[in-house]
């Protein structure tokens, strides 16, 4: 329905005055959607770096392939090629022998070895693979193996089916607690806005008594909810930001081999949908709950 | 002119509280509702701004019918109504001022004019200085004033009361009969639900009563009519 600007400006003026003269409430509003958006926020973090940290340790899954000591080293660069070629591969790194005779000399740290075994170079020409998906690990093994000129193919079988297990519960218990939590700040916001627009039933209807239009009735609602709703969100983003910003470093400080994610941008669109989330929660739960009011 | 033609209202849990009314109600009458509890006054009373709709029948204003208002003319239809309750209905968190100047904020009249009208609004009833203070700084009948004053404001032509003294002791009700009176002078149809049988015997005005949902009499300069 069209509103003069007369309304407008006294929508916005009885906006700020039901903040302050209800402060108490609308300071519960607040805090609940800061408790809730922290809530969602730390969740969201723990998603994130669990499905992180499954995808760090999925990527230490590789397939070494060994070629076959006869043949030259046109053949290997063949072999190279095939291996690339077949789907499902994504990287495919050489290894030389002698490469892997240095790496050896190096984690031991000695000569002595080297000096040992004289000249010759007991180690075959190896490829090292990553696939695309780590469930296809056993699969691109075993159409490697096919190839010629491979002697051996090594990839860990007895750790990847529990490894993929675990990365796989990890992302479901993650995304479940996000979606847990995302329901309970749900309940929790419209509680909270039920118990805002219940007390102010009496409001409501003498405002219908006098012939307010009921959009005039709801603006006011929907501008607090919104307004509300970012301060609470706004306070969530900065207990989560600086928390988990805390966190990350405590944890790379003292568990080097977690892997943590920290990429700004990445942080920045999480934290910046929470005040979104806040908002939108605030002027929706409004909106429900003075549907009921409003039946003319 | 209301005019109410074979009106039923039955409530959802079965309760007949109106049984096939017909009746007409002159502009700038002043009509008493008498009756027993529960006969059927206050349904009446709240057809009249369409807080209910009846089950069966028409209800008329003005030759417009009000049961087949499309929802967004119900709120042009209340403001024509001026509405005064028993309980008064005040926001606790408004002032006097504030309390009566919200009936013209929420239809959209300008803020100047909001404040001459709502000035002159209290003055008719007598608060003028008592504009700053919140309900519970005012005396009972100070408090059904304020509400007889958001009710007037924007110049209903209909003016609804449903018991509007029954929690007065009976000087502050005088003082709240002679305001109406004054108002139905000005113009103003008033219809007024009541149990105050010493105001409608010397009001002398039209008395309907209302008993088992149905008009068991309608005077001219009636009487309340029920015994002591």
């Amino acid at each position: 329905m069209a509103m003069g600007l007369n309304s407008v400006g006294y929508i916005f003026r009885e906006v700020g005055n039901s903040i302050r003269r209800n402060a108490w409430l609308s300071l519960a509003s607040v805090l609940t959607v800061t408790i809730s958006m922290v809530i969602l926020g730390a969740s969201i973090f723990f998603l994130l770096n669990a499905s992180n940290l499954a995808a760090d340790f999925e990527s230490e899954l590789e397939i070494a392939v060994f070629a076959k000591d006869t043949l030259d080293s046109q053949e290997i660069k063949a072999l190279g090629e095939k291996i690339k070629d077949l789907s499902g591969v994504d990287t495919i790194e050489f290894v030389p022998k002698e490469q892997a005779l240095k790496d050896l000399t190096k984690s031991m740290k000695s000569t002595s070895i080297v000096e040992d075994i004289g000249d010759t170079n007991p180690f075959p020409d190896k490829y090292t693979v990553h696939v695309v998906d780590p469930q296809q690990v056993q699969n691109v093994a075993d159409r490697i193996t096919k190839l010629t000129g491979v002697d051996n193919v090594v990839y860990g079988k007895d750790v990847v089916e529990p490894l993929l297990k675990f990365t796989e519960w990890l992302r479901w218990a993650g995304t479940i607690i996000v979606g847990l939590f995302a329901v309970a700040s749900l309940v929790l916001i419209s509680l909270n806005i039920k118990m805002n627009v219940f007390s102010r039933r009496k409001e409501i209807e003498i405002m219908k008594l006098v012939g307010a239009s009921n959009a005039f009735i709801r603006w006011p609602f929907i501008l607090e909810g919104l307004f509300l709703g970012l301060i609470g969100g706004l306070l969530a983003v900065l207990v989560v930001g600086l928390g988990y910003d805390w966190l990350a470093r405590y944890i790379q400080d003292t568990l080097t081999f977690m892997p943590v994610v920290h990429e700004t941008e990445l942080i920045g669109k999480v934290l910046g949908s929470l005040v979104l989330v806040g908002m939108g929660i605030g002027a929706l739960g409004s909106t429900i709950s003075l549907r009921r009011f409003l039946k003319v | 002119m209301i005019q109410l033609t074979n009106v039923s209202k039955i409530y959802p849990n079965g309760s007949r509280a109106l049984v096939d009314i017909s009746l007409k109600i002159d502009n700038g009458e002043f009509v008493f509702l008498v009756g027993p509890s529960g006969a059927g006054k206050s349904t009446l009373i709240r057809l009249l701004y369409r807080e209910e709709l009846p089950t069966r029948g028409q209800v008329t204003m003005n030759g417009r019918s009000m049961i087949r208002l499309r929802d967004r003319e119900v709120p042009q239809l209340r403001r024509t109504v001026g509405v005064i309750f028993q309980d008064f209905r005040l926001l606790p968190n408004k002032t006097a001022f504030e309390n009566v100047a919200f009936a013209l904020e929420v239809i959209g009249v300008g803020r100047r004019e909001v404040k001459n009208r709502t000035k002159k609004a209290l003055e008719l009833v007598g608060l003028a200085n008592k504009e700053n203070c919140f309900p519970h700084q005012l005396s009972g009948g100070e408090q059904q004033r304020v509400s007889v004053a958001r009710a007037i404001v924007n110049n209903p032509a209909l003016l609804v009361a449903d018991e509007p003294t029954g929690n007065l002791d009976p000087e502050t009700a005088w003082g709240i009969m002679e305001l109406l009176y004054n108002i139905n002078r000005r113009g103003t149809t008033i219809v007024m639900a009541t149990h105050a049988r010493e105001i409608v015997d010397q009001m002398q005005k039209r008395v309907i009563a209302i008993e088992d949902g149905k008009v068991a009499r309608d005077q001219k300069q009636g009487a309340y009519g029920y015994g002591t």
